[in-house]
């Protein structure tokens, strides 16, 4: 694999929007220290054009923003991208950061017990996210989800400063802790779901596979 | 006769943790607010976020599920400690 990033930024709906729009930082970051970046945008985010960008580009990190289940990341208007035992092994010798619901419990198993090299950080539960409809219409001046994308854009971010897979999932997971610490001592009325949300996507994320994958 | 019973306290014990569930919703969770989870496309809203847990389908057990997780941490401690480790 070559040091490089593949990343999806689906929006046909509302939830896949903010995904994509907080996304940008990451692009940037790569960018910034000179990495090829392969964006899979919008109606594109199909199986097709997944399938041909992981086997065209040997890229070392491929994050996945958009829904999806136990065993299926989903694309552009909910189509399967990529499935458990049908096309999982694109995933093979990549680190895969998959922000979608419960992806980690069976996917990401399945990929980080077949392939040593494979390391999938992402959620064996549902990633909860609040955001404000206040913001709908620009996604990113929504400081709700933003606490929500502060402490899962660290696991890419760190992964491109030159962390291990191991160190870019516990940064983010402390960085979690201190957002939930944050919430529980603010007296808005909605700190304590953000800090109950916070805390199940600390729970829920898990790395799976290999601890020493670098970018 | 017994697993009657249980099966009648088990329901008794579900409808009373639905209860708390919403009132915790109802209490804490603003209206400009939308919850994604699962596959929702667009969130839910917090009235939405009731009616699944008053039904008790799957995103509903999801939502009680991670109330009492939450719950659970704060009573055990788990929370605490946590939080205290990342200030270390």
């Amino acid at each position: 694999m070559k040091s490089g990033i593949i990343i999806t930024l689906p929006g046909y709906d509302p939830v896949t929007t903010y995904l994509s729009a907080f996304s940008k930082e990451i692009i940037g970051q790569a960018e910034s220290i000179g990495l090829p970046v392969t964006k899979i945008a919008g109606k594109n985010v199909d199986v097709e054009n997944v399938s041909n960008s992981l086997s065209s580009f040997p890229y070392s990190l491929f994050v996945f923003n958009g829904h999806g289940d136990e065993k299926t990341l989903f694309g552009h208007q909910g189509c399967p991208v990529i499935e458990e035992s049908k096309n999982d092994s694109l995933l093979y010798g990549r680190i895969t950061y998959s922000r979608a619901c419960d992806s980690a419990s069976s996917l990401g198993k399945n990929t980080a017990s077949k392939d040593p090299q494979s390391c999938f950080i992402g959620y064996d539960l549902p990633f909860w996210l609040y955001h404000d409809i206040t913001w709908e219409t620009n996604p990113s001046k929504d400081k709700t989800a933003e606490i929500f994308f502060n402490t899962s854009n660290l696991i890419p971010l760190s992964l491109l400063k030159g962390n291990t897979s191991r160190e870019a999932h516990e940064k983010s997971q402390k960085a979690h802790l201190k957002a939930i610490s944050k919430a529980l001592r603010n007296k808005d009325k909605e700190s304590k779901v953000i800090a109950e949300a916070l805390w199940n996507n600390y729970f829920a994320q898990v790395l799976l596979g290999n601890e020493n994958a670098r970018v | 006769m017994s697993s009657e019973k249980d099966n009648r306290e088990g329901t008794k014990i579900k409808d009373s943790i639905k209860e708390l569930v919403i009132t915790r919703i109802d209490a804490q969770v603003p209206s400009n607010l939308r919850l994604s989870i699962g596959m929702s496309a667009t969130g839910l809203t917090k009235e939405q976020m009731i009616e699944h847990v008053q039904r008790g389908d799957s995103i509903g057990k999801r939502i009680i599920e991670a109330h009492l997780r939450f719950i659970k941490a704060q009573v055990s401690g788990q929370l605490t400690s946590a939080l205290v480790s990342a200030e270390e």
